[in-house]
């Protein structure tokens, strides 16, 4: 298959999946519906004829059966019913099914059967996850009037055994409800009807399953192990179902069945949802909103919203859906003469146009937002995520108890900036500098350590040797250290340094002391290694995988002893614990700091620290001042989000801040007692909220640039986009004089055709501004004696008219209650969660988070939260590989 | 693969003894025969350690069995038949360990990591430089090719006289030539060196981890596995600038090829043992043995350990084997035991040893090992290793080669400690040569005989215990 096929099936199976989700609850009478969180292959026999079993799970690519001797089978009504001895297997080896148990380490393996006979034995295979008669993962099977399952573990034989039975006279020739579940703590459970009959402990890990195993049912691989009997359905799911859901199961029976494949239409339609919201959304948004969209609206055009774009402009009507001929935009496309500016539309991206009015002009989003695709899909791809310097310094806090802050901070580069955050994982790049100074910084922390002490926590023997007890002492140490089991190689590799430092006649200690250096230095401790091989579609992550992302969200540091007790007794595949795990983590103090670093790098208040105003036009000025505004930010947004818990735009126009005498002074307040005192507002109109605080107004520059403000209100406030200038600009900017204010000079700007596209986007933004000068300290004249206003307009993005505000505390309310702006918000904190830039593909999902968060509150907790739970953190995009793709 | 073999000629040229001033060989090869060598040859002394031993009933062959690769040999070593180490039992631990542990010091070892006294060649070596050796010496050489490494005492055959070891194990050829020639240090700082062995060691798991994540079985995807490879490309500039040679001569010896068998954790995975070609095997280890003779030729080295397979080895070999143009054997350990893991490993024929049956598997081994020493002597014997006497560097040494065990089937104690094979050159006619001689005496007194012959007053062995010499080696 070629990649684009194969990318659309993979969409296909994906949307399907998706097409399941909604429909799944609208099909359903009053009947119990089945529980599916988990489900890796479901199987439900309503084919009516044919041999081939598909895989209704819509989970991954679909593991469909076939049936191999056709005339051993018979379809009854949903039933398959096995006459003769045949195999009902999977061409392919069950790489979803092993790949999910190995990471959960947990399974149920579920069926609806009526055996034809209860003195089969073998034990005669029902469902089965193997190779041979001594080679499985897993299979449930019938031992005469017992039923068996045999689970390869690390702590049974490849062939299973000692297997779990049901006590005897069980297994009888009825339709029976047989549910198999081993939960990630080790103890095995079968249910019979909904009832539990067999417990037992298969203890060990289930990572040793053999990932070539197939799917067979009603045989072994081999033939030789026959069951006979009908199917009505088979489930397989990568967790432990309760005792709860199992009986949900049970009541729910057989005849509740999903549906089947979304139809050829639904499919069709998704398809084509997809294509637009894709392909055509990103290249309307990039070459014809501009001109085309709500406000600019050349020709009475507006491409941006489906109901304008579809009426059409002062021309008539420009798209005829399903006749690209007579649609006037597939005209203008083809002779090029729209865009009339810059690069013209590749010949591949006009046959995408004339395609898509062909296919019905399938228009499946209300307002195209160019933000949405500013991002192309390779900065959404899974960049490995190195450790920022302050998380470094954090993971040596939390996993040694030692503080490097101040040598990382002074030797390591500075982490750059990137689409607006220092976190941004394509740029963190590695140099030489680096290696040098992870190696001469774990050597610094390796002495600052009290090493056997942090040794005797994983192990109580101090001998220097190579034998088991100094394996499990490194898989122990390293577990922790490197925030996840180690494997095989991984002990080996760090048991040699042991044996040489023997060889060189060290001790225990030393033998620690170099292989923590060496750990220290792992990429699984500067890098979140994460496992990004799969079959190309979303898969759960890992429980480990998802305690890190955890503690770094939250924290910006790794797990705590807690959620890593958590990951490993499987307890994060349950959403109300996350819940609870999310509460407990947001109460700890970490999670502020994390929350102070988001806002850092929001609004960059790293700026502060270079500030150098022109002296003589501000005498006053004094490094300190920048500090006191840093600290007034962070206490004001502390403040908000903390102490008060109030939703995040209150940030906009909250009436208070805080302030030391000195900068008090310098915003015009009374000052009020010595150091960062806090200063009610609500008399002083003017400021409130974060736009009114030095460390934004600072941002124009000494003239309190109109533009570069604008800008900054555009981008980090509203989302917005808005072109680079055009290239041979002179771009200083103009100073005022007397007669002419910075905002005549906008008003000019925005008055001058070849300027205005663009800068009635930005500009007008900053007139509410207009009275804080370079430093943020307010007048009613600037220095030239211009009378200085404080009204004026605020087109939002999207929007088809500007809003006009009076004054700039209406400018803050008008923010502060803009939807765009709370959306906004959930953006920049999701990107600095997620480490990289949002795309087109994050949409829909951001849309549910900041929908979910407001429904909470619209507080940082709540956003963080929904951030967590949300498909964003809980699943990793995979890539195939070679070996993991089978068409 | 053909090994380039080290011209020592054009290596005197360059790093020359101009640089550290020491006397050089050259000088006295120079000088013609008839010169009365005024200048004495130093006193030298090695031990070589091969793994596993041979059966005491396969050393009363003569060189028609497994001895046969030391017959050229022959004259100029004396093999000791019927030396016995049962002194070296510790009760609970395995005799691979102890026999090892017993070899060169004549005592049971005291531990995990140390042996129960010197070994032979320090003691020798306080003895002769109690002032230390010439600067820029190294002061104890100790390499070797290995693999089983659960505790030292298999792999490390130099101690000093508190049991701890005489000097870091250089594992690899690289490394080796790298503490011969890379970091002569004029104060002869030993700790720096062996810091920066372990450092080394250190960078090499870091480097194997990043491998891992850019290599076929990583879980990263592609763009991931790209920003690892950079990282990792990073960490190979750093090696290169961090362990750079100090010496940047355009005639400077060149840096030995990268080894290209398994070293550190990945060459012991926990006692199951590694397979390797006899090839690959022979390769390494020759290029191991080429450095350290160069070493010795070149006298920057006068005392130390070589160590061909740890006791208790645990190698699954394949290949061919031929010696002297003719086809020997044909190795594959784990096939012809039809088995897999340790107990596939060449270890298990041992285990295996019945002098009624023909034992061949062993044999080969056996004799490959034989010859595999052979190659390291040969290298001391040749014209380039003639000495201001007239003799080779292999005949005015005290080269003493040993193994743990005279039997390796681990039912009695006695049997297996017993018989252990040994063999001396005659460190400038001190003691017999070209002869295989039923000693019948224990190990200590071997040794201390040994120690009388080279003008050492001090002994192996527990303090009170009365030497029974063994003169009949003596020359």
């Amino acid at each position: 298959m070629t990649t684009t096929s194969r990318r659309f099936v993979r969409r296909k199976r994906v949307l399907s999946f998706l097409l399941l989700i909604f429909v799944l609850p609208g099909s359903l009478n009053a009947a119990v519906p089945r529980v599916v969180r988990g489900l890796q292959a479901l199987y439900t026999f309503d084919s009516e004829h044919g041999t081939t079993i598909r895989d209704q799970s819509g989970v991954g690519q679909p593991l469909d059966l076939k049936i191999e001797k056709p005339a051993a089978v018979q379809w009854e009504g949903g039933v398959l019913v096995v006459g003769s001895s045949t195999k009902i297997l999977s061409s392919a080896p069950a790489r979803k099914i092993v790949n999910a148990v190995k990471r959960t380490n947990s399974l149920t393996v579920e069926a609806w059967i009526k055996p034809a006979n209860d003195r089969q034995k073998g034990p005669a295979r029902i469902v089965s996850l193997s190779a041979n008669s001594s080679q499985r993962n897993v299979t449930l099977g019938q031992e005469g009037k017992r039923y068996d399952v045999r689970l390869r573990s690390t702590s049974t034989s490849t062939n299973g055994i000692p297997s779990t039975l049901t006590p005897n006279n069980l297994a009888k020739t009825a339709l029976t409800h047989v549910v198999f579940t081993r939960d990630a703590l080790g103890t095995a459970r079968i249910y019979l009807n909904g009832k539990q009959q067999a417990s037992q402990k298969v203890a060990g890990k289930l990572s040793n399953w053999d990932k070539d195993f197939r799917l067979i049912l009603s045989n072994e691989i081999t033939g030789d192990r026959p069951w006979l009997g009908e199917f009505h359905l088979v489930a397989i799911f990568s967790r432990a179902l309760t005792a709860n859901e199992i009986k949900q199961n049970f009541q729910a029976g057989t005849a509740v069945k999903p549906n089947n494949a979304p139809s050829k239409e639904s499919l069709a339609a998704a398809t084509a949802r997809h294509v637009f919201e894709t392909r055509i959304a990103p290249l309307l948004a990039r070459n014809c909103l501009d001109c085309h969209d709500s406000s600019s609206k050349k020709g009475q055009l507006d491409l941006s919203r489906k109901a304008a774009a579809l009426a059409g402009g002062e021309s008539g009507k420009v798209i005829v859906p399903g006749k690209a001929g007579e649609s006037l935009l597939w005209e203008q496309i083809k002779s090029g003469e729209m865009p009339p500016e810059g690069q013209s539309l590749t010949n591949q991206e006009k046959t995408l146009f004339r395609q898509w009015i062909d296919n019905g002009a399938v228009w499946s989003i209300d307002l195209i937002d160019p933000a949405v695709y500013v991002h192309d899909s390779r900065e959404g791809a899974a960049w490995l995520q190195r450790l920022t310097i302050s998380e470094y310094i954090e993971t040596v806090r939390s996993t040694v108890g030692v503080d490097i802050a101040k040598e990382a901070r002074e030797l390591l580069p500075p982490d750059l900036r990137a689409d607006g955050f220092s976190n941004t994982a394509y740029n963190l790049n590695v140099d030489l500098k680096h290696v040098e100074i992870y190696a001469r910084l774990a050597e610094i922390i390796v002495d600052r350590m009290d090493v056997l002490k942090f040794a005797g926590r994983f192990s109580k023997s101090q001998k220097l040797s190579t034998d088991d007890t100094m394996r499990q002492f490194i898989a122990e140490m390293g577990k922790w250290l490197l925030r996840g089991p180690l494997d095989d190689r991984e002990v080996t590799t760090y048991s040699g340094i042991a044996t040489t430092v023997a060889g060189a006649g060290g001790n225990y200690q030393e033998a620690v002391r170099f292989m923590i250096e060496a750990m220290l230095q792992s990429p699984r401790f500067i890098y979140r290694i994460e496992n990004q091989r799969g079959d190309g579609t979303a898969w759960p992550v890992g429980e480990y995988e998802l305690a890190s992302r955890m503690s770094y969200i939250i924290w910006g540091g790794p797990p705590d002893q807690e959620l890593m007790r958590a990951a490993g007794a499987g307890e994060l595949q349950d959403r109300t614990v996350v819940k609870k795990q999310i509460q407990r983590m947001l109460k700890d103090p970490r999670a502020v700091d994390r929350s102070l670093m988001f806002l850092s790098e929001w609004l960059n208040l790293g700026r502060l620290r270079n500030l150098r105003p022109d002296p003589k036009k501000f005498p006053n000025w004094n490094e300190e001042l920048a500090l006191d505004m840093r600290q007034e930010t962070l206490a004001f947004f502390n403040e908000i989000v903390w102490k008060q818990n109030r939703p995040l735009a209150d940030l906009l126009h909250a009436q208070f801040t805080y302030a030391t005498p000195q900068l008090a002074a310098h915003y015009g307040l009374k000052p009020k007692g010595p150091g960062l005192v806090r200063y009610d507002l609500s008399s002083v109109p003017a400021r409130g909220g974060l736009l009114t605080q030095g460390s934004i107004l600072t941002i124009g520059g000494d003239e309190a640039s109109m533009v570069t403000r604008g800008l900054f209100i555009l981008h980090g406030v509203l989302r917005g986009v808005v072109k680079d200038p055009p290239p041979g600009l002179d771009i200083t900017p103009v100073p005022s004089m007397p007669g002419l204010s910075q905002r005549r000079i906008a008003e000019q700007r925005i008055a001058n055709v070849s300027c205005s596209g663009c800068h009635l986007k930005f500009e007008p933004l900053a007139f509410g501004l207009e009275k804080f000068d370079g430093l943020g300290a307010f007048h009613e004249r600037d220095e030239h004696g211009n009378q200085l206003r404080d009204d004026g307009e605020i087109l939002f993005p999207g929007a088809a008219k500007p809003l006009a505000y009076q004054s700039s505390a209406a400018l803050m309310n008008l923010l502060a209650e803009s939807p765009r702006v709370q959306e906004s918000i959930t953006w920049k904190v999701a990107q600095f969660a997620l480490g990289r830039p949002l795309v087109a593909a994050d949409a829909r999902l951001i849309d549910q988070i900041h929908k979910a968060a407001q429904k909470g509150g619209g507080t940082y907790s709540s956003l963080i939260t929904a951030i967590v739970l949300s498909d964003l953190v809980q699943m990793t995009r995979t890539e195939t590989t070679k070996s993991e793709a089978y068409e | 693969m053909t090994i380039q073999k080290i011209k020592r000629r054009t290596l005197l040229k360059s790093v020359g003894a101009s640089t550290i001033g020491l006397p050089l060989l050259e000088e006295m090869l120079t000088s013609k025969a008839s010169a009365a060598p005024t200048k004495a040859v130093p006193v030298r002394a090695f031990n070589v350690f091969f793994g596993l031993g041979i059966p005491a009933p396969l050393q009363t062959e003569g060189f028609e069995g497994v001895l046969e690769p030391l017959k050229p040999l022959s004259d100029k070593l004396l093999i000791m038949r019927n030396v016995d180490q049962v002194r070296c039992d510790e009760k609970g631990i395995n005799a691979h360990y102890d026999g090892a542990s017993g070899a060169f010091t004549a005592e049971p070892p005291n531990g995990e990591a140390r042996s129960g006294g010197p070994s032979i060649d320090q003691v020798i070596r306080k003895t002769h430089y109690p002032k230390g050796l010439p600067p820029g010496m190294v002061p104890t050489l100790v390499g070797g090719t290995f693999f089983r490494r659960s505790r030292i005492g298999r792999y490390v055959h130099s101690y000093n006289q508190d049991c701890t070891v005489a000097a870091t194990m250089q594992e690899k050829p690289r490394d080796l030539f790298d503490r011969v020639f890379g970091s002569i240090s004029l104060t002869g700082d030993a700790t720096d060196v062996r810091r920066k062995r372990l450092k080394r060691s250190v960078l090499d798991s870091v480097v194997d981890d990043y491998k891992y994540y850019t290599g076929v079985n990583s879980p990263l995807g592609a763009a991931s596995k790209s920003r690892v490879a950079d990282h990792l490309d990073r960490i190979r500039e750093f090696e290169q600038r961090a362990y750079a040679l100090k010496e940047k001569n355009p005639n400077a010896p060149k840096l030995p090829p990268r080894s290209q068998i398994l070293h550190g954790g990945p060459a012991d995975p926990g006692g199951m043992g590694v397979d390797i070609t006899l090839n690959e095997l022979t390769t390494e280890w020759r290029l191991m043995a080429d450095l350290y003779a160069l070493a010795i030729q070149m006298d920057r080295t006068r005392f130390g350990a070589l160590t061909f397979l740890a006791a208790g080895e645990r190698i699954r070999l394949t290949g061919d084997y031929e010696y002297n143009g003719k086809k020997i054997w044909q190795f594959d350990d784990a096939r012809q035991q039809n088995a897999s893991g340790d107990k596939g490993c060449s270890h298990e024929w041992w285990h295996k040893f019945n002098e009624k049956k023909k034992n061949e598997a062993l044999r080969a081994h056996a004799h490959m090992k034989m010859r595999e020493v052979a190659y390291f002597l040969q290298r001391l014997n040749g014209t380039d290793s003639k000495e201001a006497n007239g003799r080779t560097i292999l005949e005015n040494s005290l080269i003493t080669i040993s193994t743990e065990s005279g039997d390796g089937r681990h039912n009695n104690v006695k049997r297996e400690l017993s018989g252990v094979f040994h063999a001396i050159t005659g460190a400038n006619g001190r003691f017999k040569t070209g002869e295989i001689m039923d000693v019948g005496a224990e190990g200590v007194d071997v040794y201390n005989t040994m120690l009388e012959g080279m003008d050492v007053k001090e002994r192996l062995g527990p303090a009170k215990r009365k030497t029974n010499m063994v003169d009949s080696i003596r020359a």
